[in-house]
């Protein structure tokens, strides 16, 4: 947000599809389809921004988070970061890089070697890295808690003695360790309590504008994605269907599924809710084994025409940086 | 930050938790001590024993047991008390050779089934699914039989025959073939929690911060797998320490004068049949010590698996 | 309307190794019938163990109901015996839970699942039971209900397995349905539908409805009263629309200002409520919410304050809730 160049870009993602396959059988193993998780997407993250990626569950999200960081092996496309394409890069070459990029996780519980202290997980990166040892790396670990508002007097205290607002902020200074540029958010605060979710919020925003950080944001709530990011991607089965800055996505948004999407938000304010017109979209989102035809939207879009069944519209800029994949529009 | 988010919830130590937990549970405490007199009596035997393991006294051929001879004395004469202080040595002696053997294949094996699948996985089960099929007790007599015979061979023409005659042999042939038996389960085991404990989310954070596959097995992966392999462990101890015992009694194991549990159940059942109940102490005193070790190691493992996992007990 | 349920004074705790679990402490109030009431607060805060315990359904061992009335019907359903609160459970209330996948039977068919009550409850024969099953189904808006009635749970997507569990809870025509989190584990459009179908079956049935939920969003839409809980205390209990028009609580205030609204002018921060909800094990003597209080006094820490009025049917349980609302109207 404080970025002096903020439309220089940090990641960049071309093509990219992630699929898994689905295999039958016990000794011979044969590929009988495939789970379209991430299905060819295009866009890139900014220095210094904080990038917001909301959808259903099943849409493809996390899934898109884990294979920019390369957690999952991409089907095909590339990721560029730092100028180097993190799809082709190998073993060490890749530990490596995860010195710059870094990952929080939605479950604090599941997150952290339960046979850990907390003083082995934070100074773990500092380890494998080489970036520091003994006392240095326990002094490290130290500054390390107290940025992220714990007791640097409990580095010998096992995971399992903490809150989960606490675990994600040991998770939080884990992911800090290594001095990153880039760390992808997936759900950080999705598993924790109301009361417990702004602290976590306002402490990544204080770290971004502290260590100059990039977020990639991933999140279900857009009450949530909008006030952290400062541009908002909307996934549907496996694609972005719209892209743009915070306030357009909010005032203008331009593809019916966005548009929806945030008429089901509900708004802790009963004279509103009574006035506001919901969008209720009819059935499931589909299989993403086998996505509908053409725009994957159109077995619920509202506005649907015949050519969304056949042709898939391209996802382009309409203007002032507002991209959208829909026919309508 | 807010003061009161400095002060963790409850403090408790894992260790002291889990101590109380068996503690509180009478069948495990009760393992616990019983377990814990045989380690104390197997590593202080020289000093428990009044007599040594082969001394005997030709005045006191099976007598019952007195005041001189707490556990009577034998048909050579020798003290029964002293006897089975020794034979709590060659227990734990091969209870934890046996152990280690099992845990030195059984963990890397397992581990590496576990965590690259594959090829390398199928090739590691069949062989631990052969030897699981494959009854033991068969394997110890082939073992015996033909391997054993062939190297007192070997050891007595190359000039080895003192290592012939000490006995350390048969403890060779015992510790190999229980070992090599009983680390195709532990394999398992150790397969099935490392597929476990794979998919969790705390292995993809440790590989998103750059730890290389190597320490994500030593560090991350089987700590977290050990509390199965413990429990699964304490109980397969009186598995092996019967073992022990059946093949010493068969007469492949530990050979007299070796002082065996099994051993001397074998050496004594003769006459306790013959003579019943007159001699029954020759027999029963063992077999007792025998069966109260197997269901030590059973309470225990049954309490330390509540301890550790207190979900299954409630 | 008359009262269809009241509570007096419940407690219920929990006797686990570490000590005993306080986990509802005192909780009074009523409901009428054909109203909605939501009950909200975080994880631990007792507002699912007030309504099992309501329902006589925590396990008990460890769970134990201390004291208290549940008045429903003329009844103290804490005091009936087993069958008589079988009789009502399924039948006279109706409970849904977050997690369908769980509450339902993965073996049975939907149709043996939902026949199962109306035969044990209304004495239907099987083909009476079958005929109605299809009726809920269509009722809760499932598509082809002849043809999917005979399907397993796995077959159903969450969104329809959460319809399917309405239309069991539904089956015997309840006077009260306790949902509890039943659209937490949804996507918000599943959600959407999910709180429309529930409304509209209110407007047709007539049942009241007390809705369990930490989301305070969708309570808004909802309620027509909001009970909020805290560490197992009512702490505030208002009409919808003067609870969030006049709250008075430090603890509602602040769940209110702690969530980001998708409809507010873009905040640079938000103001958390530090700290931490107190353990239930050793609960501070005064008010549970003073080490995260910012209106707290030295009385605070020694005297918990129960309800008391505070506007026009509004209780709060707070030394200071004068000062909450000059502070908040500056």
């Amino acid at each position: 947000m404080a970025d002096p160049k903020p439309e220089q870009s940090l990641v960049q993602v071309k093509g990219l599809k992630k699929y898994f396959p689905i295999t039958q059988g016990i000794i011979l193993q044969r590929k009988v389809a495939d789970v379209k998780a991430v299905d060819g997407l295009d866009f890139e993250i900014r220095r210094g921004e904080t990038l917001g990626l909301v959808g259903e569950s099943g849409c493809g999200k996390s899934t898109t988070g884990r294979a920019i960081l390369q957690l999952y092996r991409p089907t095909a496309g590339d990721v560029f970061f730092k100028g180097k394409d993190l799809c082709k890069l190998q073993g060490e070459e890749l530990r490596k890089m995860r010195r710059h990029m870094q990952m929080i996780f939605q479950d604090p519980y599941a997150s952290l070697n339960p046979r850990m202290t907390v003083g082995d997980i934070i100074g773990e990166p500092l380890e494998v890295h080489n970036i520091s040892k003994g006392k240095e790396k326990k002094e490290r670990v130290q500054e390390l808690l107290q940025i992220v508002g714990l007791n640097p007097y409990f580095v010998n205290r096992y995971p399992h003695e903490f809150s989960g607002g606490q675990r994600q902020r040991i998770g939080v200074a884990r992911s800090l360790a290594v001095n990153p540029d880039f760390i992808v958010c997936d759900e950080p605060i999705s598993a924790l309590d109301v009361s417990i979710q702004a602290q976590i919020i306002n402490l990544l925003e204080e770290l971004q504008q502290k260590f100059h950080l990039t977020y990639l944001f991933i999140a279900h709530d857009l009450s949530v994605v909008r006030h952290i990011s400062d541009r908002i991607a909307v996934m549907y089965l496996g694609k972005i269907v719209e892209l743009t800055d915070r306030n357009a996505l909010y005032k203008t948004p331009l593809h019916p599924y966005t548009k929806a999407l945030l008429s089901a938000v509900p708004i802790p304010d009963p004279v509103v809710e009574e006035k506001r017109e919901r969008i209720i979209l009819v059935g499931d989102v589909p299989s993403p084994v086998r996505p509908p035809s053409g725009c994957h939207f159109h077995t619920r879009c509202p506005i649907v025409m015949d050519i969304c069944k056949k042709d898939d519209p391209a996802f382009r800029d309409v203007g002032a940086d507002h991209w959208v994949a829909c026919h309508a529009v | 930050m807010a003061q009161s988010d400095l002060f963790a919830t409850r403090r408790q130590s894992a260790q002291a938790y889990i101590l109380r937990r068996i503690l509180t549970n009478p069948p495990a405490a009760l393992g616990a001590i019983v377990i814990g007199l045989m380690f104390v009596t197997a590593l202080f035997a020289p000093f428990i024993a009044p007599y040594a393991y082969d001394q005997q006294n030709l005045d006191q051929i099976e007598k019952p047991p007195s005041a001189a001879h707490w556990f009577g004395t034998d048909a050579l004469g020798r003290d029964m008390f002293s006897r089975i202080v020794w034979g709590a040595r060659s227990a734990v002696f091969v209870i934890l050779m046996v152990t280690l053997v099992n845990l030195a294949l059984g963990i890397p094996l397992g581990a590496l089934a576990g965590y690259l699948e594959g090829w390398a996985d199928t090739i590691i089960m069949r062989v631990a699914d052969i030897l699981f099929a494959f009854p033991g007790l068969l394997f110890v007599f082939f073992v015996a039989s033909t391997i054993k015979p062939g190297v007192m061979h070997w050891a007595r023409s190359s000039g080895l025959s003192e290592l012939a005659n000490t006995g350390y042999l048969d403890y060779a042939v015992v510790i190999l073939a229980l070992g090599v038996i009983g680390w195709a389960g532990l394999a398992r085991l150790i397969r099935a929690q490392v597929l476990t404990i794979k998919q969790r989310e705390f292995v993809l954070g440790a590989r998103a911060i750059g730890v290389p596959t190597s320490r994500i097995i030593a560090r991350h992966i089987l700590p977290n797998a050990v509390t199965p392999i413990i429990v699964a462990m304490s109980m397969g101890l009186g598995d092996i320490a019967l073992s022990e015992g059946y093949l010493s009694f068969l007469g492949i194991g530990l050979q007299p004068p070796a002082p065996s549990w099994g051993n001397i159940i074998a050496e004594n059942a003769g006459r306790y049949w013959r003579q019943f109940p007159q001699m029954i102490w020759l027999v029963f005193i063992p077999g007792l010590v025998l069966a109260a070790i197997v269901f030590a190691f059973n309470f225990f493992g049954d309490g330390l698996n509540e301890a550790l996992n207190p979900e299954i007990s409630d | 309307m008359g009262t269809l349920l009241e509570v007096k004074d419940l407690r219920t705790e929990f006797h686990t190794q570490d000590g005993v679990v306080h986990a509802v402490n005192g909780v009074s109030f009523h409901l009428d019938e054909g109203e909605t009431l939501g009950l909200v607060g975080e994880s631990g805060c007792g507002k699912s163990v007030s309504m099992l315990s309501v329902m006589r359904l925590i396990p008990m061992p460890p769970g134990k109901i201390a004291s208290g009335q549940v008045m429903f019907q003329g009844r103290d359903l804490v005091k009936v015996d087993d069958e008589e609160i079988r009789s009502v459970r399924g039948n006279k209330i109706a409970m849904v839970f977050q997690d369908p996948m769980t509450s339902l039977n993965p073996v049975l068919t939907i149709n043996t699942q939902i026949s199962e009550a109306l035969e044990l409850h209304l004495g239907m024969t099987k083909e009476q039971a079958r005929k109605r099953a299809i009726e809920l189904l269509k009722m809760v808006g499932i598509p082809e209900a002849e043809g999917r009635i005979d399907d397993y749970p796995h077959q159903f997507s969450g969104g329809m397995r959460q319809r399917v569990m309405i239309a069991m809870a539904l089956s015997c025509s309840p006077q009260l349905l306790i949902a509890d989190e039943p659209t937490t584990a949804l996507d918000v459009t599943i959600q959407a539908q999910i709180i429309d179908i529930v409304k509209r079956l209110k407007r047709e049935l007539g049942m009241a409805i007390i809705w369990i939920t930490h989301d305070l969003g969708v309570i808004a839409g909802l309620a027509d009263r909001i009970n909020v809980m805290y560490a197992g205390f009512v702490i505030e209990s208002a009409s919808n629309k003067e609870l969030f028009g006049n709250p008075l609580h430090p603890y509602t205030l602040g769940l209110l200002g702690s969530i980001p609204r998708l409809d507010a002018a873009l905040k640079s921060k938000l103001t958390p409520i530090e700290g931490l909800p107190p353990d239930l094990i050793e609960m501070p003597k005064g008010c549970p919410f003073y080490d995260r209080c910012r209106y707290r006094t030295e009385k605070c820490a020694n005297e918990n304050p129960a309800l008391e009025l505070g506007a026009v049917r509004h209780w709060v349980a707070c030394w200071h809730w004068q000062d909450v609302r000059k502070l908040r109207k500056q």
